[in-house]
């Protein structure tokens, strides 16, 4: 950790420093499908998280229509209560450990190295291992909506002892497959520590890295911390369902809170896990395109250690009506309300960077822009549920689910489109077409808002979340929540073809793809070759 | 301190408050004082984030309209300002402290439950609630009473559709109300938005809280936690009356819990039996079993037709009474009394072509429970 | 010493400027930066924590 790292002693092929990217010393990679079931270069890698990442999105969206569909008036219409839970809980497993996540180290595998001008990351068959451990996972899991007695059906928060004792048979298949992935999840954050602790180019230092490597470095080590900690609450109900333990069990001594304990321990940095990526893709992009140095760039980087830090104070906020002791949520309410000063500073640097700027709106501006307001809406209605005596009346209603789609979906999905569109040109050396990306933003902006901002009220109007059918009352606002479904899934057909396009062609793109550009990444050729930086390059220093 | 922030709230409340209840779009203001005190802490951050938002996101929105590259703007290349970043960090924590004070004091209020004049222990059972008034003897269960049909459509949806029970929980007004909490099976989460009372029912663990309610009125609300297939039909509704109709209504009950206590030292016919089982099995049993006795295996067995049940009626009983371990059957000793549980076995022993013809009287049944 | 501290409690505002970091990043020792952001988060619990109990008095 010291801050300036010794140069790499030189890796096994940089003695070829050609950068034609084929003849670098080792035979052919195996063709065809072998290829990418042994292939160790992290820009294969990261194109095959991002593609399992966008399939895991459809599959998770399909489930949310499918709930939007049964929702969509009042009464019992296309699937049984039974068939909604499991459709409610697949539907936030995915998008949480299948979407988000993997999208995520996807993008961190094709840009860390790109941006520390590093050859690889440092564990490539770890990566390879890692990546191939996320298709097993998933497949166990969704193969349990198969299975006798159906999928899990508990909500992706599995409360304890509707997941242990009353649970469906499946839900053993359904605890290894988050071992599983949590496995990999913590193998791939080992890989991006190891890489950009000692990877980095010469006389880059920590403090030069760009955020979003930044981001990423803090994210990594959250995961190290929490992953176990979801391993082991997973564990603790493969005993109580299979060897007669009583952890969550009342009866046998245990306690059902204990497991909420351990959950959000675990969840709330998970949240942060989702969102600090997110931070560091924005933070490359408004700079970028307001022509203008990142406003704050050290107070960007200590904020978002301050609030990776403060993610371990705050769990149990999501448990203000479990029955807490009045000190415990006094301390969870002070701690939370706490979160909401780096998360504003964060804020403020972004409109600060776009003040006296010279700013243009291509399509990854848009969505980073977008985020930057929605993300913030999603922050006020946090702030809101940080009231513990309000969250008595918040707590499990569509406010929660309005607040938290909020945070995700404009959120950490806008920020992983606005990261895809910025860094398109440099992976296949054509920019996207603008004018369909664009269609897609417009499209994307009405339909998340149409589908999320009608939840506040049917919330605050008393409207409970995981319910499969409602009151009258409620009848509008979910209405017009399953039309901007709808029109938001159908919307994001556009983002597949558009990407299909760039990979097959289109404008072709320089190296220096974007006019404000300024990380390392667009120094190489575009698109960029297999083996970039067999040569370290040499860092300058910029005006971070 | 309560009175010094409370002109903040009624400001709020003045603002945006009734209109914004009656059309359904805004958090009820509610019938007690803590709701209206939890409405006024809710308007009153939702109006410093609006403030908030309209200063940030005019800013932002301010010089992406100012300074466009397609109108030649050129950057600027300043990228620190330490007092401004000092004040824009200090204002929102001045804000926050502001904000924990009286939430402070509203959530002390909320948890200080002493000096109760009534105890209600309310029991989350999937999929309806248990009321037990401490020490009056009075108990019962609350089934959701919308029918399944108009759940399917196949009716017309009455104007309290899902938020209809068959018997509500009576509470008097002006009464200091404590409500103990648990469950018999997994967490569930009791609410009513009017009396801003949410919390978890959580097995073999009891909450408090607790009410005093303001004016009388039926208020309906629902199981805020997932727990199970039938969560979103497991209505709460509570029918709030002035004292003296308490008493009475409570008195009436005693009167008939009484006369249900000697029902069970007398000989029952087997019409008797089965057409009060029948009602028992509709509103208890049904939401696993299904109407029809034909169970959704593998979680919920089949009655109609069962071997084991057909030929064993001391499992049968045993399994009603005492539940079945480490699966979703509770208990139902404490639950039913020995009429209710003579019926329902008898009931179900007769019906679906279980046609046994086995008659269980409650005195049986009553000894059963005694061992 | 003081001069860390101030850096660490920056950082946990989220506050800080460019000249300060690179100082610290130039002349700082890590392990000094780490312990104190420890003992500092543990204060900082300490301390709501007492808040907390204080209010629920």
């Amino acid at each position: 950790m010291a801050p300036n790292m010794p140069p790499q002693p030189p890796l096994q092929h940089s003695t070829t420093a050609v950068a034609d990217g084929q003849s670098h010393g080792h035979t052919a990679p195996p063709k065809g499908i072998l290829r990418w079931l042994l292939t160790t270069n992290h820009k294969e890698i990261g194109s095959l998280y991002l593609i399992f990442s966008l399939t895991m999105f459809f599959i998770g969206g399909i489930f949310a229509l499918v709930v939007r569909a049964e929702l969509f008036q009042p009464g019992l219409q296309l699937v049984e209560p039974e068939f909604f839970n499991q459709m409610t809980t697949m539907h936030g497993l995915i998008m949480v450990f299948a979407a988000v996540m993997p999208a995520f180290t996807g993008l961190a595998n094709w840009m860390i190295p790109l941006q520390i001008g590093a050859p690889d990351m440092a564990l490539p068959r770890l990566n390879n291992f890692s990546f191939w451990l996320l298709p097993v996972a998933f497949t166990l899991l969704l193969s349990t909506l198969f299975m006798p007695g159906g999928g899990p059906n508990f909500g992706w928060t599995f409360y304890a002892p509707l997941s242990t004792t009353y649970a469906p048979p499946s839900t053993t298949f359904f605890i290894l497959a988050l071992h599983i992935a949590g496995i990999s999840s913590i193998l791939g954050a080992i890989n991006i520590i190891a890489t950009i602790l000692n990877m980095r180019a010469p006389g880059m230092r920590l403090m030069d890295m760009p955020l979003f490597v930044w981001t990423w470095l803090i994210t990594a080590f959250l995961l190290i911390a929490v992953m176990p900690v979801l391993a082991g609450v997973i564990t603790m109900m493969l005993m109580d369902i299979n060897f007669g333990t009583s952890f969550f069990d009342a009866a046998g001594g245990g306690d059902p809170v204990l497991f909420q304990h351990l959950f959000w321990f675990f969840g709330h940095p998970e949240v942060y896990i989702m969102i600090l990526p997110a931070f560091g893709i924005v933070s490359a992009i408004i700079p970028t395109f307001a022509r203008k140095p990142l406003f704050g760039y050290a107070s960007m980087v200590y904020a978002t250690a301050a609030i990776a830090l403060l993610s371990f104070l705050v769990w149990a906020h999501h448990m203000f009506v479990v029955g807490l002791p009045l000190v415990a949520e006094l301390f969870f309410m002070y701690s939370t309300m706490l979160i909401a000063v780096p998360t504003g500073v964060k804020v403020f640097n972004w409109v600060t960077t776009l003040f006296r700027g010279s700013i243009s709106f291509e399509s990854p501006m848009l969505f980073a822009l977008a985020f930057v307001v929605l993300f913030t809406i999603g922050g006020f209605s946090g702030l809101m549920l940080a009231i513990a005596p309000a969250d008595f009346q918040y707590h499990d209603t569509y406010f929660v689910v309005a607040h938290f789609h909020y945070v995700l979906v404009p959120g950490a999905i806008f920020a992983i489109m606005a990261g895809v569109y910025y860094w398109l040109p440099k992976w296949t050396g054509h920019y996207p077409n603008e004018r369909l990306a664009q269609w897609h933003f417009w499209f994307s902006i009405i339909g998340v808002n149409l589908t999320f901002f009608p939840m506040h009220f049917a919330g605050l109007a008393g409207m409970p979340r995981r319910i499969p059918d409602y009151a009258l009352q409620f009848a509008d606002f979910n209405l017009l929540s399953s039309i901007g479904a709808f029109f938001f899934g159908a919307s994001q057909l556009l983002f597949v073809l558009v990407v299909i396009l760039c990979v097959r062609g289109g404008k072709k793109a320089p190296a220096k793809a974007w006019e404000g550009a300024v990380d390392l990444e667009w120094t190489v050729p575009s698109p960029a070759p297999l083996h970039t930086f067999e040569t370290p390059p040499v860092f300058h220093r910029t005006s971070h | 301190m309560r009175s010094r922030w409370r002109w903040l709230m009624a400001i709020s409340l003045a603002a945006s408050g009734a209109q914004a209840q009656a059309n359904g779009w805004n958090m009820p203001v509610g019938v007690t004082d803590v709701s209206s005190d939890i409405y006024g802490l809710h308007m009153t951050i939702f109006w410093i984030c609006v403030v908030i938002g309209v200063v940030v996101f005019g800013a932002m929105f301010y010089s992406l309209f100012r300074y466009r590259h397609s109108k030649g703007a050129k950057a600027a290349h300043f990228h620190e300002h330490t007092s401004v970043e000092v004040l824009w960090t200090a204002i929102p924590i001045l804000i926050l402290v502001g904000m924990a004070v009286p939430a402070t004091a509203t959530l002390k209020n909320m948890y200080d439950s002493s000096d109760a004049e009534l105890d209600v222990m309310i029991t989350g059972q999937q999929w309806r609630w248990r009321y037990e008034y401490l020490g009056e003897d009075v108990a019962f269960t609350s089934n959701m009473s919308t029918p399944r049909t108009q759940i399917s459509g196949e009716e017309a949806r009455g104007e309290h559709y899902l938020l209809e029970v068959d018997e509500p929980l009576v509470l008097p007004i002006n009464r200091k109300v404590r409500f103990l909490m648990t469950s018999d099976d997994v967490i569930h989460s009791w609410w009513v938005p009017d009396l801003a009372v949410k919390q978890d029912t959580i097995p073999g663990f009891i909450n408090e809280n607790w009410v005093k309610i303001n004016e009388p009125g039926i208020y309906r609300g629902q199981c805020a936690e997932l727990c199970g297939i039938d969560h979103g039909f497991m209505p709460v509704v509570v029918h709030a009356v002035e004292e003296e109709e308490f008493e009475n209504w409570l008195a009436d009950r005693k009167e008939a819990a009484e006369q249900e206590a000697m029902g069970v030292d007398r000989e029952w016919e087997m019409d008797e039996l089965v057409e009060r089982g029948e009602s028992v099995y509709q509103s208890i049993c049904s939401s696993c079993h299904q109407a029809e006795g034909q169970g959704a295996p593998p979680a919920f067995p089949a009655l109609a037709n069962n071997e084991q049940l057909i030929s064993d009626v001391d499992w049968h009983l045993d399994k009603v009474i005492n539940g079945v371990s480490g699966a979703a059957m509770p208990a139902f000793r404490s639950t039913l009394n020995p009429v209710e549980l003579a019926a329902v076995v008898t009931y179900s022993r007769n019906a679906w072509g279980n046609d046994t013809g086995d008659v269980v009287q409650p005195s049986e049944v009553a000894e059963l429970i005694a061992q | 010493m003081w001069s860390v501290v101030k850096s660490v409690l920056a950082a946990l505002l989220g506050v800080q400027s460019n000249q300060k970091r690179e100082e610290d990043f130039s002349s700082g020792k890590p392990a000094a930066y780490l312990v104190t952001g420890v003992v500092i988060t543990l204060l900082f619990v300490l301390l709501l924590i007492f808040l907390a109990m204080f209010a629920a008095r």
